[in-house]
């Protein structure tokens, strides 16, 4: 069976804002500035709830912000 | 690395080299007594450490190092710094006699008054990196899973340390009886639980960098 992974698309959405930082993006789902860094790097899947947090405050639906697909 | 990033690994390469003198100098080396010297150069890098992180608490990490990342580092160094300490301990007890029996003899006393130093250093130091956070969230669901993991890690070692002690107790009866001493058994006791608390740092620490990388 081929590895699935979780991708995203957050910094590609929160630069088409640029009052959008990464800053303001954390401020706004309650977390801190490096988890915003660990998700734009791929380096982290959140949870659930995070991933529809992340996807209203970049007023996008969830499937445009993330998908999984193969690594 | 900004020169503040360097300052910090200097003070701590100097705390790092008392360490290594007050551990594992030599009693007489050109008539100095190499330990007392170390342990002061240990403490006075420690003391300068902290003030300079009172200072600049927010430019002294990474600038995508988060509060936790920060204070895992900080709990790792004093960490490690007790496990010296108790380490330095142990190997003194066979010299010591009966007087290992008694919680006041002076290798006891050292112990608790280093033991209380770096308690107390770590509270400052943490409490300065702390006050310097200028982040609105300080703890959030990517720390706790860290947090979580680590601890699963250090409950498993843990584990495995207890059944060795119960191998050994089973199987070696006679052997581990001279050491079933009250005080022996607390310090193994002490033991377990720096080395769970030094493995789950050292587990966070890790995770961070490899995230980051």
């Amino acid at each position: 069976m081929s590895e699935l992974a979780v991708r995203n698309e957050i910094r590609r959405w929160r630069q088409e804002n640029p009052a959008m930082t990464q800053a303001e993006l954390a401020r706004i789902c309650g977390v801190t500035r490096q988890t915003i860094i660990a998700l734009e790097a791929e380096k982290y899947s959140p949870s659930l709830e995070l991933a529809f947090r992340l996807a209203r405050a970049l007023d996008r639906k969830l499937e445009e912000v993330f998908r999984f697909e193969e690594k | 690395m900004t020169s503040i990033q360097r300052r910090s690994w200097m003070l701590l390469s100097l705390a790092a080299l008392g360490a290594a003198g007050m551990f594992l100098g030599p009693d007489g080396w050109l008539g100095i007594d190499i330990g007392p010297v170390g342990a002061a150069v240990l403490y006075a890098a420690l003391w300068l450490f902290a003030l300079h992180l009172w200072k600049h608490a927010d430019a002294a990490f990474p600038a995508d190092a988060s509060l936790a990342e920060r204070q895992s580092w900080i709990a790792a160094v004093f960490v490690s710094l007790i496990a010296l300490h108790w380490l330095n301990f142990l190997l003194m007890l066979p010299d010591l006699g009966a007087t290992a029996d008694q919680i006041s003899s002076p290798a006891s006393r050292r112990f608790a008054v280093n033991l209380g130093m770096s308690l107390f250093a770590w509270i400052v130091i943490a409490a300065a990196v702390r006050s310097g956070n200028r982040e609105a969230v300080e703890l959030d669901e990517r720390d706790l899973r860290i947090q979580h993991a680590a601890d699963r890690t250090g409950s498993g070692l843990m584990a495995v340390l207890i059944i060795g002690i119960i191998c050994a107790l089973a199987t070696q009866p006679e052997a581990l009886a001279p050491w079933m001493r009250p005080l022996i058994v607390a310090n193994a006791l002490v033991g377990l639980l720096i080395v769970k608390t030094l493995a789950e740092n050292v587990f966070i620490v890790v995770r961070y960098r490899r995230e980051r990388a």
